[in-house]
This record gives structure tokens, sequence and C-alpha cells, in this order.
């Protein structure tokens, strides 16, 4: 994605991983018949969203890619989950019904997962891999855990090339017909795939170990954790506070000199 | 010159019982560049994989007077980088900078200095601009010379690489023959894998011959091994020409030399 340069852009990777991952262990724990409170999880993400100064056209983009999924795992609950029944029809002998419980469900999976795509699309956005994992290497992750989704990251693409340069072999010698064989075939090249995959494991640890590589991946350190990001953390978690401690909705009843905060101001 | 490389009766078999180097014994003085010739699996590589310590086999091998063993590899491989043939084994990080800086951060130098070092490296081999790039964004030219770039951060005096050239297009080749003189010049010793018998003629000080039999059949000056067509077509380095010219089919060697045109 094109560099935008925003505020959310030039934060350090620590700040947007601690303050992200907040916000969804938050939503996470918030019970979803609170539904208010996910309007006020929507309403933060949306001024991180206008912060990063992503065309929204962009980011509805990607997060569209994203929703179709949590749809395809999500719409089955309220037809699954026992419970009170809300509406029902009878087909032949076979009843098909949707439970108050179900729905519930539906709406929590639905929810909470569609907004922490929105924050993965913002935080990928607005930060690149490799800072990232710098990121993530400062914040104590295991090593192993950093270096294998490195690896992953670098070799995905090579590997995906790997595998659609054996079946298209396969497709410029196969006629059509045999059907039943294609199953081992494709089984063959699975096995191919893995022991050409772990050849080239051998290779890029032989590539390591001469440069010096003794276990421990270093990496030059350019990240700095500045005011900004102090600031961009300790609004995250003030935002949180309120909404989880309902101290949002008791402003509205704050008085001062018997007058409603809101008119005063 | 000092002699820098000494290999003595190294022999190596692989796990399955091949042999992979057949009593290969030669030495490399400093500063000079070796090209080594041979067939597809005559045991370039391999030799290459011992040398490093990667792969262990039998024989004495000694490099800037320390003898190759578990003691010494780390000083060694402080002062000797490889270049692998294919440089998406090279590149394993997710930068560019990531990758260049990736030798001299193992071997405990400070920030600016790996800084400095992997700059100057990716200058050296005219991928200034690239540091932020991703690995697996560039084209195959600018992985070679990257992968040239993350054993050049680490300023070694010997450098080993396994065809270089191999997949280049032309003008990549000749941008990748100016580094080599670049280094050359710098009085890096270098030694060159390769089946490339133009890069042999462009860069060689001396060549080393391998024969299928997996050792070495003839070591010596680039011009005196080049222009003996008998021993390249023995070992598979040369083919002979066949060809027509309306009812008549000559057959003579091919010459590898520039500006060459048979007679018929």
């Amino acid at each position: 994605m094109k560099r935008t340069n925003s505020l959310l852009e030039n934060l350090d990777p620590r700040s947007k991983i601690i303050s992200f991952l907040a916000i969804i262990f938050c939503m996470i724990l918030t019970p979803i018949t609170r539904l208010k409170d996910f309007g006020l999880y929507f309403l933060v993400i949306l001024v991180m969203a206008f912060i990063s100064r992503i065309p929204p056209r962009q980011l509805l983009k990607r997060v569209c890619v994203l929703i179709p999924f949590i749809l395809f795992i999500a719409m089955f609950v309220p037809f699954v989950k026992q419970g009170h029944m809300c509406w029902s029809v009878k087909i032949y002998n076979w009843e098909l019904g949707v439970t108050y419980e179900g729905i519930w469900t539906f709406l929590n999976i639905v929810i909470k997962s569609s907004l922490s795509v929105l924050l993965l699309v913002i935080a990928s956005s607005t930060t690149t891999f490799s800072d990232f994992l710098k990121g993530l290497d400062l914040l104590r992750i295991p090593q192993l855990m950093i270096m294998i989704t490195s690896f992953m990251y670098r070799y995905i693409f090579v590997l995906f090339d790997e595998a659609k340069r054996l079946m298209r072999a396969r497709s410029i010698r196969y006629f059509g017909s045999r059907y039943k064989e294609q199953f081992r075939v494709i089984g063959y090249m699975i096995g191919v795939l893995f022991i050409r995959t772990y050849e080239r494991a051998e290779r890029i640890y032989n590539a390591m170990i001469v440069r010096g590589f003794n276990g421990k991946a270093i990496s030059i350190n350019h990240l700095r954790f500045s005011y900004m990001d102090f600031l961009f953390i300790a609004g995250i978690f003030i935002s949180l506070i309120f909404i989880i401690s309902g101290l949002i909705y008791k402003i509205e009843h704050v008085k001062i000199n018997d007058t409603h905060l809101w008119h005063g101001l | 010159m000092a002699r820098i490389i000494k290999v003595l009766n190294l022999n190596y078999r692989y796990p399955d019982g091949t042999t992979g180097l057949n009593n290969v014994s030669f030495e490399v003085e400093e500063g000079e560049t070796l090209v080594i010739i041979g067939a597809n699996g005559t045991g370039k590589s391999t030799l290459f994989m011992n040398l490093m310590g990667v792969l262990d086999g039998d024989g004495h091998i000694e490099i800037m007077g320390l003898t190759l063993n578990k003691l010494n590899l780390k000083n060694i491989r402080r002062e000797m980088g490889m270049v692998f043939q294919n440089p998406d084994d090279q590149l394993f990080c997710p930068t560019v900078m990531d990758d260049v800086s990736f030798g001299p951060l193992n071997l405990g130098w400070g920030k600016n200095e790996v800084i400095k070092a992997s700059q100057k490296a990716l200058a050296l081999v005219d991928m200034e601009g690239y540091e932020s790039r991703t690995s697996h964004h560039l084209s195959f030219g600018e992985k070679k010379r990257t992968a040239i770039a993350t054993v050049l951060s680490m300023n070694p005096k010997i450098l080993l690489l396994d065809e270089p050239t191999s997949g280049l297009d032309p003008r990549s080749t000749s941008k990748f023959i100016n580094i080599l003189y670049t280094l050359k010049s710098q009085g890096k010793t270098l030694l060159i894998v390769t089946h490339d018998i133009f890069l042999a003629q462009e860069i060689a000080d001396r060549v080393l011959v391998f024969s299928e039999g997996k050792q070495p059949v003839a070591i010596g000056n680039y011009k005196e091994i080049l222009n003996n067509t008998d021993l390249l077509l023995k070992n598979n380095l040369v083919h002979q020409h066949r060809h027509r010219h309306e009812e008549v089919v000559h057959e003579h060697e091919h010459e590898h030399k520039h500006g060459y045109s048979h007679k018929h």
C-alpha cells in the first residue's frame, strides 16, 4: 500500500501493537449485549482510520475481502445454537429454527471479528512487515516465533511459484480422464513440494551459518519510542477505561450548577 | 604473494555413499582469482561447502594459516564469505537492509559500523536506495547483486562465488563482471565456481578444472588451460560443432574466444 506519512504510520510499531491488542482484548471481554459499547469501539477505530489517512475506499475494499469469511463461519450459528426459539419453519418433517441465543452468538462473532479486521487492516496499512516484526522482537515475543513468521512472509510466494510450476508441468501432460489416478499424482506433487521445501530450508540454514548465525537473529533497531507514542497509548487506554467502566454514559448525567454538562457546553 | 588457501587430499562422501569429492588438492595465493570450472555434478559446489565448513570432508584445509576445524571455524568465516548459487537461498530477511546487515550484526559490530558497512556494500553493487525493499520483489539480477552485498558488508578477504552469472542476462552479467573487477582491484581473493568459459576468460588469473571423476585434473594460467581444447573437450566443458553448409557437413571444436569466427 502507498505510504501516507500519517501520524499513525510514523508511530513506533510497539505502540500500535500494544494499543491495538488492548482494544481487541477489551472488545473480546465486552458482552455482546452491551451493543452501545461496540458503537464506541467503532468510533475509536474510525478516529484511528481517519488519522491514518487511508483512503476510505481502500480501507473498505480490504475489509470486504475478509468479511465474507467471517460471515461464512457465523452464518450457521443462529440455526444450530440451542435456546429459545425466535422463528421457525417446517419443511416436511424437518424443522428449521432460529434461536435468540443463536442470533446473539452470531452478532458476537460478526461484530467483534469485523471490528478486529478493521483494526488489522489499519495496522497493516500503516506498518511495514519488517517494522512489525521488529516491534514484536522488542516486545520480547519469542524469537523462534518471529523467525518463523519472517520466513513465512519471505518464502510463501517462492513456495507458491514452486507449486505453480509443478501444476503447470502436470497440466501440459494431462489430457483429461483417469480421474482416480490424479489423486495419486497430486499426492506425488505435494511430496515433491515438501522435499524441495526441506532442501531449500537446508540451503537457507547453510547461508545463515556461513554469515555467523548462532541461533539468535539480530537486526538493526531504528525504532524510537517518542512522546507521541506515549500520548497515543495513553489516549487509547483512557478511551478504553471510559468505555469499559461505563463512565462515558455517566458523563451524560453530570450536573454543574444544576445544569447538565452537555447543556453547559 | 602469500598462500591463503591450502587444500590437501580432501575427500567427501554424501550420506547416501555418493562420492562428492575425490582427493582434491590445490593452493590459492592471496589476491588471486581462481576460477574453478567443471561440468555439472563434478563437485565444485561441494568443494565450497567444505571450504566454508558446512560439509565435513576428510583431508586438510588451511585458510589464512588456520586449519579448518570447529575451533577455528568462526574466525575463518569472519574472513571468508560465500555467495550461493540461488540468491533466494541467501536473501532470507524481510528487507534488503536486514539481509545485508545480518552478517556484520552476527559478527558483533556496533550499529553505526554495521549501517556504514552495509551502505558501502550496497553502493559497491549499485543497489543504493533499495535498503527498505523486500527481497522477493527484486529482479533476479538485483537479487544476485544484493546476495553479493550480504557478504561484502562483512568485508571478507576471501570470496567464494558459486555460479555467479548463471541465469543473468548479458547486461546483468557484464554489470556483475564489473563488480568482480572492482573486488579484484581491492585485493580480494576470489574463488569462482562456474561452467561459463567466458567468465573464466574475463576474470581468471588461474583456472582449476574439475573432472567428472570429482577431482581436479588441471590447474594453471587461464590462457594455458582455456586454450587446451582437448582438456576442455574431455571434461565436458566445450562441445564439438557439427553443422551443414548446403551439402557439406563441418565438424570442429567450439572456440570460446572473443572475435573468433571459424573458417570453412
